[in-house]
Parts: C-alpha cells; structure tokens; sequence
C-alpha cells in the first residue's frame, strides 16, 4: 500500500476499497465469512475453516472464503455466514467440521437448512428465513460498535474503510478544531465506560486545559475482571474502530501521543491492534503529518502480566512505565500528572471506539440515545446460566428484566433464578424482585448495584450466597497489590471469616464483625480496588441474609456447597 | 520455605538475544522501560518460563537493572520464575466457571493432585495456572487450556481426573511449544 499524503489521496483510496467491497458482495461467486476470535477458536472454529478452504479448493464451488470477527452470538459457535449468488447473506450457527460437508451440499442443492440457521443479513425475511433482527437475542439490541462486528475482517485496513472507517477522524482533522472535537464529546454526554462513568468529554477539556507538555493519550484495554470480556472481543473483531477513537483523541488533545495498554492474557486482542496499527502505518493514518494535514500522531501499544489493579488508572500507567503497577494517592489527578508525571487522558476501549460515531453523527444524536443522565450504547456480558452467552450492545435504560430475559434468553432449562451479580467484583447482587431497574449509569447504585463494566452474573440455586461472596471477596484479596494496609490486611480478614463460616465454626456476631470491618476497608483504602472490595460481601449480605444466618445458627448450607460439616463433626 | 529456583541451567539464550536485537530496540531510556513486561513474556513463549539468566540478558539489552526485572516478574501472575512441569493447564477462575463449578476443580487439584502454591502438581505432570480472570470463553465454563492450545470445557471432578490420567500415562503429547 502506498502512504496516503493528502487528503484527495485518502478519498480516491476509499472509492477504490468500496468498488472491491460491493463487487466482493455483488459477483457470480458465494461469499464464505467464517467468525474467528478466541470464543470460537475454542470451539473449533478454525478447523472448520480448514475444513471450508480443503472442501472449497476442490472447486466445485467457485467461492471467496473470508475470515471475520466476534459478532457477539458466542452461544452459537462456530458460526459462518454463506452467501451463494443472488441470495442474502445467511448466517449457520453450530457449524463445526462434521457439519461442513453437509451444510455446503444441501446449499448447492438449494436447501436452506433453516435448523442451523441464526437469521440472514438483511432487512427482510428470506425464502421462509427471518432476519437477523428478528432473533430474541438481537431484537432489543442496538448495534453502534458492533455495528460491523462479524461483517468486515478485523486484518484489514481496506474492508473498514470500505465501509465507513476514518471518515470521523478525517472529519474532525481537516473540519474541526480540537475543541469543536471536545465540544461534541461533550455534548454526546459519553460516559467512561470502563465503571466509575466519569463524563469523558469532561476529562478531554481538563486534560487540554492543563499546560505542561507532552501530553498522552492511553486506551484502557487492560479488561482484568474475572467476568467481562467485551473490550477483548471489540478488539478482536473491530480493532480499526478503537484505533480510530484513539486517533481523534490525540488530535483533540494536540498530542501526537497515543498508547493502547492490553492485558497480557488477550493474546489476539493484541496481534489484531497490533496489526491495525501497522496497517494504519502503512496508509499514512499514523505516522508525521498525517495527510498533509500537519497533525502527527504515534501509537505505541503496551502489555500487562495479568494484575487486575492494573485497571486502576495510575496503577496502569505505572505499569506502562515498567514499574510494578501499584497506584497512588489522589490528587494529583491523572489529566495533571499521569504517564511519565505528564497529562494523561485515560478512557476505556469502548468509551474511544464511541467517539468515531458521536463525530460522525454529532453529539446531540449519541445524547439522543439511552437516556439522558446515561446516553448511548453500552457493550454487556451475561455470564452464568442463560441461554444465549455473548457480547449485546444495547441502549442504557433497558430494564434489567429484559436485558436477562429477552437479550439473554432467560435462564437455561433446569435452572432457577437466584440473583445477578453486577458491577464485576465491585458491588452486590440483585434478587428476582429487583429486577425492573433500568441498567444505566446511576440507578443500580441505591440497590447497592452498579453497572461496572458491564459485566453481570446470573446464579442459580446450586450456588450458595456465602461461598459466593467468598469467591467475590477472595478474588479482591489475590489482586490487592499490598500497597496500603487496609486493602492488604483487610481482604483476608473477611475472607478468614467467610471460611470460618463456610466450614461451620461460624457465629452470629461474625456478621456485625463483616460490617463493621467492611466499613474500614471501604474508608480507607488507597485506590478504588479496596474501596469497593467489601461490597459484593455486604450486598449479598443484604439481599440472602438468611442464608448468612443458616450457616452461622443452624450450621446449613441450603445449596450443599460449603463444607460445614467440619464444625458440626468439631462441637 | 526452600526455593527450589534452579541456580544453573542450561538455556539457549541464542533466539531471545535474536528476538531482542530484532525487535527490542528502544529510542531513549523511556521507551527501555516501557517494553521491559513484553521482552519477558517473550522469555516466556520461548521458555515457558523466565530463567535468570534471560531475566538478565534482558537487563543488559534495556539498560535496566536486574533488580527493576524480577520486581516486575514476581509482581505479575503470569510470569514463572521456575520451570513448568510437563504439562501448563490455564484454568479459568473467572465469575461464570466458579458459578459452574470451578472452586471444586481447585479444590481436586490441591486435594488430590498435591497442587503447590506455584500451581505445580507433585507428580510432576502438571502446572496450572489457576487464572483469576476471565479467559472470555463463558459457554464453556468451567473452561481450560492446555498446553496453550486446546480449549476444555465443561470440566467436572470426573472430567479432571480423567485428563490429569490422560496426561500422567504419556497420552498427550505436549505440542502446543513451551508458550
């Protein structure tokens, strides 16, 4: 590819890459996407590819096998999506290599297999196929970021150019100043999607308020929780997209310093920013005087080792500098003094891969979504029991009930609701006559709830409250970087006495000792790990206090899970 | 405690010292420092582990001390500073495999297995890592990798025993490489 120098360049290069695009869909030949990311190479999906491209290079079918991202419906991996001459594109779910030779025979005989089918790529239903919307579990989604998740091949520069990539950045370059850029971001009302939902046009107006010189601009892609796994995916499928965010993020800032700080554990999360980077190297999207524009930026891209702290923003940045990544006290805020004790705008993933839309569309339509203190989409997972497992992106305000039951599937047959677990390890659980909240940024938060990340937990009655806790509590206790007192000592204790109540030994007074020592944990702590570490304790404390008391009076652990019986046998 | 870190060993420090030259090449002290966590993990994917004497070519090829390197390496879950056994198992201890069961894969692993705090089981077979985080692959749960490469789901007690048997015979080839 040859570098791009203006802006003229850059438009003739989209022309050309949308003629390929549109002739790629509009040819005499079958389009064949196979979705590869983590989720589905655990499932086989790249033997199915092996097993496509082996049946294909027969020739009996004069196809173009392509490779794709995540498109969120992981509960139905491997998936591809085929589209033969003059058909819609139909997506198969399910398809491992024993169904490949099958599948492709009744295609080529013209049956439609529609038991396989999840729905086609289009907006109207087909011989008898229903769309894609019409699926339960993409009916209440509403898909900005994942937009063209499952659709273009995350390695190319070209396929999301083709379909509307850059053009924010190229807007904001060549027809906004930076503060029009922050202005708009303002206005959208996009709040940081990493949990705390601090306003992110806020904190790009601090961060260009403050003087001193260089300044960075880092991506949050750390994603350590033990049950949130949509920054990973957006990356996987979509990496162009946040690189893009990341892009106008320099430029509002003047700052031709951009980093992406990944967690070590998302190996192709990695390769694939990795690979964007140099592709947009490549085009003369990064790189000096980015299309003659005189606006020059640089992407450096940084791993973690697999310390949740490292989420933290100042503990993050310690850790870019390669030092243990352990936070400190609070001010100086990051926007003063952050990476290299220079300011530092940080955001999660999600929140830049918002910004090239809210450019695009302006601030006023993201504000216009979701509801008005908590606006746009937001990317959700939904672990534990429920029938369709994946990434939904959908609009804040969705109620809870329906986020669980109609986007998710309800639970899975044989399984009964018991709680969700929300805000990742940082705040408690829901009960079933809670469930009518709307999930945004501010109403979990009187139900000792929080909207986090992203990341909730359905649980059913197999699992008990306490041990749970325990494992919520235990998992605050191993990620505690030791810093400060409180979070280092304090973790264990509790964790100590849920043992001591898991094993039978407990007695009531236990639970006035879990409060009263939650609450020098909560005030006390240094950082944000510690200060929330009680939380999903005190909440399930609150929502199954029966439960705490069973253990502790009756030494009975309704889900048989905890191993009382040692302080029965002991007394 | 006694630390059976291996004092000597025998390792090829030839392809790290390539990997280094080729792709470790810092412009200023600043940018040295930044890439020190990813000149380890790639010790790592070569070795399965970081021995000394990698944690200190890459010391020397950043400029930084060998003190500043174990202080990242002792401070990250990820990074072994002691060889593998045969066989690496990355269990996931994220939130959906301990709602399906996975404390009681732990739990087998300690009981029976003689799982030590650095993961190592006492027949020598097997290291887990016991991964608290999410490995993202939530339909499996309680879901594992071994030998970085095959996914497992759907772990149960009985499903465990049966692997750590498949593995103790010589069954499994680990082919996955040392990362």
């Amino acid at each position: 590819m040859a570098v791009l120098t203006d802006r003229a360049a850059f438009e003739a290069f989209t022309a050309a890459a949308r003629a390929k695009w549109d002739e790629l869909w509009a040819g005499d030949h079958w389009v064949i996407s196979v979705g590869i990311s983590e989720c589905s190479i655990a499932k086989g999906a790249l033997e199915t590819y092996k097993h496509l491209e082996l049946v294909l290079s027969e020739g009996h079918i004069p196809a173009v096998l392509r490779r794709v991202g995540c498109a969120g419906w992981c509960f139905a991996e491997p998936f591809i999506e085929i589209k033969p001459p003059g058909s819609p594109p139909i997506v198969y779910g399910w398809v491992t290599t024993d169904r490949v030779p099958e599948l492709l025979d009744s295609l080529r005989r013209g049956e439609w297999r529609p038991e396989w089918v999840l729905g086609v790529r289009a907006p109207e239903a087909w011989q008898g196929i229903p769309p894609l919307q019409a699926h339960p579990f993409l009916r209440a989604q509403r898909r900005i970021l994942f937009e063209h998740a499952g659709v273009i091949d995350p390695e190319s520069i070209e396929e999301y150019i083709a379909v509307g990539g850059y053009r924010a950045f190229l807007r904001a370059l060549f027809e906004m100043t930076p503060d029009e850029v922050v202005a708009e971001v303002k206005a959208s009302n996009l709040r940081g999607r990493g949990g705390a939902g601090f306003p992110a046009g806020i904190k790009w107006e601090s961060g260009r308020r403050t003087p001193a010189w260089p300044k960075y601009v880092v991506v949050n892609s750390h994603e350590g929780e033990p049950n949130v796994f949509k920054d990973r995916r957006l990356l996987e499928t979509n990496p162009h997209l946040v690189l893009e965010g990341l892009l106008i993020g320099c430029y509002a800032l003047e700052t031709p310093y951009g980093y992406n700080y990944i967690g070590g554990e998302h190996a192709l999360a990695l390769r694939r920013f990795q690979r964007a980077v140099e592709q947009a190297y490549e085009l003369g999207l990064l790189g000096d005087d980015i299309l003659g524009s005189g606006f020059s930026c640089h992407v450096r891209v940084r791993t973690g080792g697999g310390a949740y702290i490292c989420g933290e923003g100042s503990a993050l940045m310690y850790a870019i500098m390669g030092q243990r990544g352990q936070p400190r006290t609070k001010p100086p805020r990051s926007v003063e003094e952050g990476l290299w004790r220079r300011p530092t705008v940080l955001n999660n993933t999600e929140t830049f891969a918002s910004v090239p839309a809210i450019i695009r569309n302006g601030g006023s339509w993201y504000a216009s979504l979701g509801t008005k203190e908590s606006t746009g989409t937001k990317l959700i997972t939904m672990q534990g029991p429920v029938r369709y497992l994946g990434v939904a992106e959908v609009e804040l305000g969705i109620s809870m009930r329906s986020l669980i039951f109609d986007v998710f599937g309800g639970m899975r047959p044989g399984y009964r609701f018991k709680g969700v677990q929300t805000g990742g390890v940082s705040a408690g659980p829901l009960r079933e006559d809670e469930l009518d909240v709307p999930v945004d940024f501010d109403s979990l938060t009187p139900l000792g709830g929080m909207l986090g990340s992203g990341g909730f937990v359905v649980f059913d009655e197999s699992v008990c409250a306490v041990d749970f806790a325990r494992y919520l509590v235990g998992f605050s206790r191993y990620e505690s970087c030791g810093k400060c007192t409180p979070c280092r000592l304090g973790t264990p204790a509790l964790v100590e006495i849920l043992d001591r109540i898991r094993y039978g030994y407990g007695r009531p007074e236990d639970l006035d000792i879990i409060r009263y020592a939650s609450k020098h944990i909560i005030e006390l702590s240094l950082c944000g790990l510690g200060q929330v570490a009680p939380m999903p304790l005190l909440g399930m404390l609150e929502r199954f206090q029966e439960e705490f008391l069973e253990h502790v009076t009756e030494r009975r652990c309704r889900a048989g899970v905890c191993p009382i019986e040692a302080g029965i046998a002991a007394r | 405690m006694e630390l059976k870190v291996p004092r000597r060993t025998t390792v090829d420090l030839e392809p790290l010292r390539r990997i280094l030259e080729e792709r470790y090449r810092p412009r200023d002290h600043q940018e040295a420092q930044e890439l020190i966590v990813s000149a380890c993990q790639e010790a790592q994917r070569l070795y399965g582990w970081v021995p000394p004497e990698a944690a200190e070519a890459i010391a020397e090829h950043l400029g930084v001390t060998i003190n500043r390197v174990y202080g990242l390496l002792t401070f990250y879950a990820d990074f072994r500073t002691r060889p593998p056994q045969r066989h690496f198992l990355w269990l996931c201890y994220g939130a959906a495999c301990y709602v399906a069961g996975a404390g009681r894969l732990v739990e087998l692993l300690r009981e029976e297995y003689g799982m030590d705090e650095h993961g190592d089981t006492s027949d020598g077979t097997l290291s887990v890592h016991v991964f608290n985080g999410c490995l993202g692959v939530c339909d499996l749960a309680p879901a594992a990798q071994l030998d970085h490469r095959a996914y497992l789901g759907g772990l149960n007690v009985e499903g465990m025993r049966a692997l750590i048997e498949r593995l103790r015979s010589g069954a499994e080839e680990n082919n996955g490489g040392a990362h």
